[in-house]
Parts: C-alpha cells; structure tokens; sequence
C-alpha cells in the first residue's frame, strides 16, 4: 500500500522540481529578444521615459538581484501587470478568469479520452487480431494521425457551416452573459448552478465540437497504450496460473491484466494531460475560444512577457500536480517502484 | 516459421555469401512486417511520400512556388484538370507546394525524432541503471522539462531561437521537449528489466556497464522505445506543422503543411475555398497515418513476446 514517507518524499521533490521551472522560464524570457520596457513604453517614446519604465520594472538591476526577486513574486503567483492585452490589469486577475475555460475543455476532452480509450483499448488486446481489433486499431491511428487543426475546421464545416446542428465557434450563445452568473468559471458548470436549462444546452452545444476533437486524440493515444500494455500482461505466467486455476476469462483480465496494464496507461494519461492543455491552445485558436492558451499566443506574438511568465508558470504548476497524482497512482500499483 | 529455423540453421558465412535482399527477407523481423498488411500500407504511403519529397526537392523550382501568382494564375481557382488541387490567395497552384511540404515535413520530422530519441533512450538507461544521485539528478532535470506541456514549452523555446531560423528553430525546441518522454518510459522499462535475475547474472559474470546496459537492458526496452518513437515521429510532424500554424515556424510564403493549412482556414474555409486547407491537412495525416502504422507493425514484430505468442 501507499506509504506517507513516499509521498512526503515526493512533495519535497517537488520544491527543486518548481524552482527548476521558475529558472526556465526566466532564462527563457531573459533570452528572448525584445525590449520590455520599450514595449511598454511604446515605440514613438521619448528615451527618457523608457529609462523610467526601465527603473520601474527594475531592469537594471543586477540579473541576480532580477532573478531571486522573480522566484520570491512566484512563490506567490504574482506576475506584476499585463503590458498590452489587458493594460494595467493584474496578471492574476487574467488568468483567473481565462484558466476555467481552458480547464473546462481539458476535462471534457480527458473523460472522453479516458472513457473511450481504456474500454478500447482492452476489448482490441482480448480480441487481438479478429475485425473489431483491426478496426479499432485502424481508428486509433487515425485518431493520432489527423491534426486537430485540420480536423476542427473541417469538423466546423460539416456540423455548422453545412449541417447547421451544432455552432460554429465560442463557449455559449452570444445571447447569454456568462458573466453575471459566473461562480466557477466552468461555463456548463455556472449554468446548471444558475438553474437556467436554455443557457446549459447552449454551453453543452458549444462544447460537443471541441472537447471531441480533443477527445479522439487522447483517446487514441490511450486506447493504443492500453492495447499493447494489456498485450504483454495477459502473456503473464500469473495469468496462465490465474486460468489454470479455474478462473474465468474475464474475471483474470479486468483483475489481474488490467491492475498491472495500466501502469503505462498512467504514464500516457498523465503526459496527455500535457498533450490536452497544449492541444487547448490549438483548439480554442480554432473555435476562437478565449481561453488561457489563445492568451498566451497572443501574449507572446506582442511581447507581454508578465502574461507569458504568469501563463507559462500556471501550466507548469497544474501540470506538474498531475505529474505527482501519476507517481502517486504508480506505487500503488506497482509497489516496487517506491523501493 | 519456416524461415526463421533455416536462418538459424546456416553458418554465418552461409549468409554472408547470400545477396543483401535474401538475407534481409530471410530476417524473421523482417518477414514478419511484411506479413503485416497494416504495416506494409504504412511502408506504402512512406515511401510515396519520400519520393513526392524528394522529387519536389530536385524538381520542382522554389521560387516559383513560394512566389505570388496572382496575374498570372486565377486566383482561389478550384479543383480542376489545370490545377489538380486548385490555387490559394495569392494564386499558387496547391499541387507543386503541397509536394514541396512533404519534404519539408520528412527532413525536419527525421531530425526531431532521430535527436530526441538519442539523447532520451540514453538518459533513461543511465538513471535506471545507476540509481541515486545520477538517477535524481538525471530525472529531476527531466521532470522540469515534463512540467510545461508540451507545445507550450515548444512555444516558450521557439522564441529565444533567432527568427532566421525559420523551422529549424521548431526542431531545436520540439527535441528538448521530446526527449524527456524517452528517459521517463525508457527509465521506467530499464527499471523493471533490472529486477529480473539473467541481470544480477550478468553482473555477477563479470561483464561490465556498457555491455549489461547495451546488451541486456537495450533489447528488453526495445518495445517501448518503438511504440514511443512511432508515436513521436507522428507528433513531431504535427507539433512542427502546429507551431508553424500558430505562426511560430516557417516563415511566410513557406510551403510547410502547417503554414498552407492556417492561411487556408483563416481565410478561405468558411467562404467555401475549402482545397487550400483539405489538402495540405490530407497529406499532413496521411504522412502520420504512414508513420504510425509501421510503428505499430514494428512494434509486433520486434517483441520476442509477441512472436512467441502468434507462432
């Protein structure tokens, strides 16, 4: 079982593992070209006033000085000011209301992924080589093969442009303010709370397009994951032994096989997730929902390095955590790995 | 297996003197992908798909193709018997610049791919192998690249690189972001292969690091390794066409897939130009289609489980 040694053992890696990220992205921001203060101050300002800027972002202070000032704001999540998108605006405070939509459309993506997948990928490895493994092998690869930015456009043109059932782009109906019931940020979440059934179908609507097309992708990496995983178990002696001890099919499979199947399944989910925030950045940009990923190709294309920092960081963090719940589910099942 | 027993029964000189085309037929690997009909459509598409790349490579004149037609050609022309795959919005014709991104998509692919995997499988055996301080040291560094996702660090890295650097500077960031994935599932594959005693034998004979770690540990990572670089080498083309769709690749004009599919969705797709987004995309996922089912083929193949097992 579990041990509370391992995972206090784990946080405490943790704290090397941030520090790491923080380093990064301030090397990498460091590194990049362009000139903050100059994008602040605009390019018709006068010198002197850049200087100002300059002072006032404390770009001439000595790098180390900029650096250990940097982790101390981390720590804390604060990021200064946006420069540009939201001038004057507390990075917190963007990225507070952008992050739910994204974590929205990963989660709906991840359950369809998951839910999908791991049924798919057992019943292909238990019926290995018959048509319903072909064709669901077939279908994996080209849910892994085709782009999400080529298959939501075209998706959009069938279902929305053509067909006329679904909506073409955004969270919810332009005739609905989400704003006024906002309490999670969680649109079909908000929606249900608000108890206004007309506005949670919309939000439904809305989201069927994209979380799908997120969805077939994890979902085809999970269920290929699982397929050759369960591939190896079940040629196992503990199975044979399982069989020949008179247990049934079945019963051997989702016990014994699956338990030991899924310990690189795990790992594919938790890297997924990864996969899913990076595939939200393609896919809002694609259904133009404003989401935390469009925030940061924006960020980045006009030079607002706290949005980049502040973005970067939350994704790191949230994705960093799921890299624990990985490690954690691992040893449980799989104990040996702990030693 | 027919095959497999006559190759094991001959001498090796037997098989020296044989052609380069028998002996690689006579490999029971090999026979054994191309008994997958999976695997050898997957070879198919490959194989077209190099010689579209190359012939566009040798053939085809650059700067014709990255040039505006407009004045010349009729300009978001559809489909037809003039232009197979119609023109985009500056009147190129699709056709010649879709080939064009085909080697594009196998030069910079490749060279992800190749990198990544070196630097990772290496990584991952050495931290499984040594354990301790080399092990945390090794993997905490990896954990730190693990904790962005992955086109997001690719983005963060993309913009340090000069601009010059066109995609290049996509396949320096997408192999520092890949090649942490190898060393995780390679380490954790290392790992579990070091339980196993024919290891403590191993050892106990005598034989040294790089022969237990090359000799023992390598083949019995094999099939990890290879499910994860079939399904990076599908990502690697996608994550370059990505980043060259969020405009963060190839420079404009370029005729990368990636680059052809965001100017065909931004501004013909929903006005009903759809052939300037359908075939760049098409040929985009039919590439990866290709990748991924010799990797799946692969896989079958080169695991002596699942040999035994089909036998």
């Amino acid at each position: 079982m579990i041990s509370t040694r391992f995972v206090l053992k784990r946080l405490l890696l943790l704290v090397p593992v941030l520090v790491g990220v923080a380093s990064l992205v301030f090397s990498i921001l460091h590194l990049s070209p362009g000139d903050p203060a100059l994008t602040i101050a605009g390019e018709r300002a006068s010198e002197e006033f850049v200087r100002q800027v300059e002072e006032s972002l404390g770009l001439n202070d000595p790098i180390w000085v900029q650096y250990g000032r940097f982790l101390v704001d981390a720590a804390q999540f604060q990021f200064g000011e946006s420069f540009i998108i939201q001038r004057n605006t507390a990075v917190r405070e963007v990225l507070t209301n952008k992050l739910p939509v994204t974590l929205e459309l990963a989660i709906y993506g991840q359950l369809i992924g998951i839910s999908l997948g791991i049924p798919l990928g057992i019943l292909s490895a238990v019926k290995q080589d018959t048509i319903t493994d072909h064709l669901t092998r077939i279908g994996a690869l080209a849910g892994i093969s085709v782009p999400i930015f080529w298959s939501g456009p075209l998706l959009i043109l069938l279902f929305a442009q053509m067909l006329g059932w679904l909506p073409t782009s955004g969270r919810i109906s332009v005739l609905y303010n989400v704003e006024a019931i906002r309490v999670t940020g969680l649109v079909t979440v908000d929606t249900l709370i608000a108890g206004n059934w007309d506005m949670f179908v919309s939000a439904v609507r809305h989201m069927i397009l994209p979380a799908s097309v997120i969805g077939v992708y994890s979902m085809a990496l999970i269920s290929r994951m699982m397929r050759s995983s369960m591939l190896e178990v079940i040629r196992q002696d503990y199975m044979r032994t399982a069989r020949a001890k008179g247990q049934g099919a079945k019963i051997t499979v989702l016990k014994h096989g699956f338990r030991n199947a899924m310990i690189p399944v795990i790992t594919v989910i938790g890297i997924q997730f990864g996969g899913l925030l990076g595939g939200a950045v393609l896919t809002e940009t694609v259904f133009a929902i404003g989401g935390i990923g469009t925030l940061l190709v924006e960020a980045i294309k006009v030079g607002d390095y706290p949005i980049v920092q502040g973005t970067v960081l939350t994704f790191a963090f949230l994705f960093t955590l799921v890299n624990l719940g990985v490690d954690i589910t691992y040893s449980v099942l799989d104990p040996r790995i702990e030693q | 297996m027919s095959t497999e027993t006559t190759t094991t029964n001959e001498t090796s000189t037997d098989v020296d003197q044989r052609g380069l085309v028998d002996r690689l037929t006579a490999s029971p690997f090999v026979s054994r992908l191309l008994s997958n009909r999976l695997a050898l459509a997957g070879i198919a598409i490959i194989v077209a798909m190099v010689v579209i790349a190359l012939y566009a490579r040798l053939f085809l004149d650059l700067d014709v193709i990255t040039q505006s037609q407009l004045g010349t050609n009729p300009n978001r022309a559809a489909p037809s018997l003039d232009f197979l795959f119609g023109t985009d919005g500056q009147a190129r014709s699709l056709l010649p610049r879709v080939a064009y991104g085909a080697w594009y998509a196998m030069l910079f692919g490749t060279v992800t791919v190749a990198a990544s995997t070196v630097l990772g499988v290496g990584l991952g055996i050495i931290a499984a192998y040594y354990g301790d301080v080399t092990d945390n040291v090794i993997m905490r560094t990896m954990d730190v690249l693990l904790a962005f996702p992955s086109l997001l660090l690719a983005l963060a890295l993309v913009a340090i690189f000069p601009d010059d650097l066109g995609l290049w500077r996509a396949v320096a960031a997408l192999t520092l972001v890949y090649t942490p994935r190898f060393a995780r599932v390679v380490r954790g594959a290392a790992l579990t292969v070091l339980e196993n005693e024919y290891i403590d034998a191993t050892v106990a004979l005598g034989a040294a690091d790089p022969r237990v770690l090359v000799r023992h540990v390598l083949p019995n990572c094999l099939a990890p390794i290879t499910v994860q670089s079939t399904l990076n080498f599908g990502l690697a083309i996608i994550d370059l066409a990505a980043l060259s769709f969020l405009g963060f690749g190839a420079a404009a004009g370029t005729p990368s897939w990636g680059l052809m599919l965001s100017n065909g969705v931004s501004q013909g797709l929903l006005t009903g130009v759809w052939w300037w987004s359908f075939f760049p995309g098409f040929f985009l996922a039919l590439t990866v289609l290709g990748f991924n089912l010799l990797g799946d083929g692969m896989r079958d193949a080169l695991d002596p489980r699942m040999r035994e097992a089909v036998d």
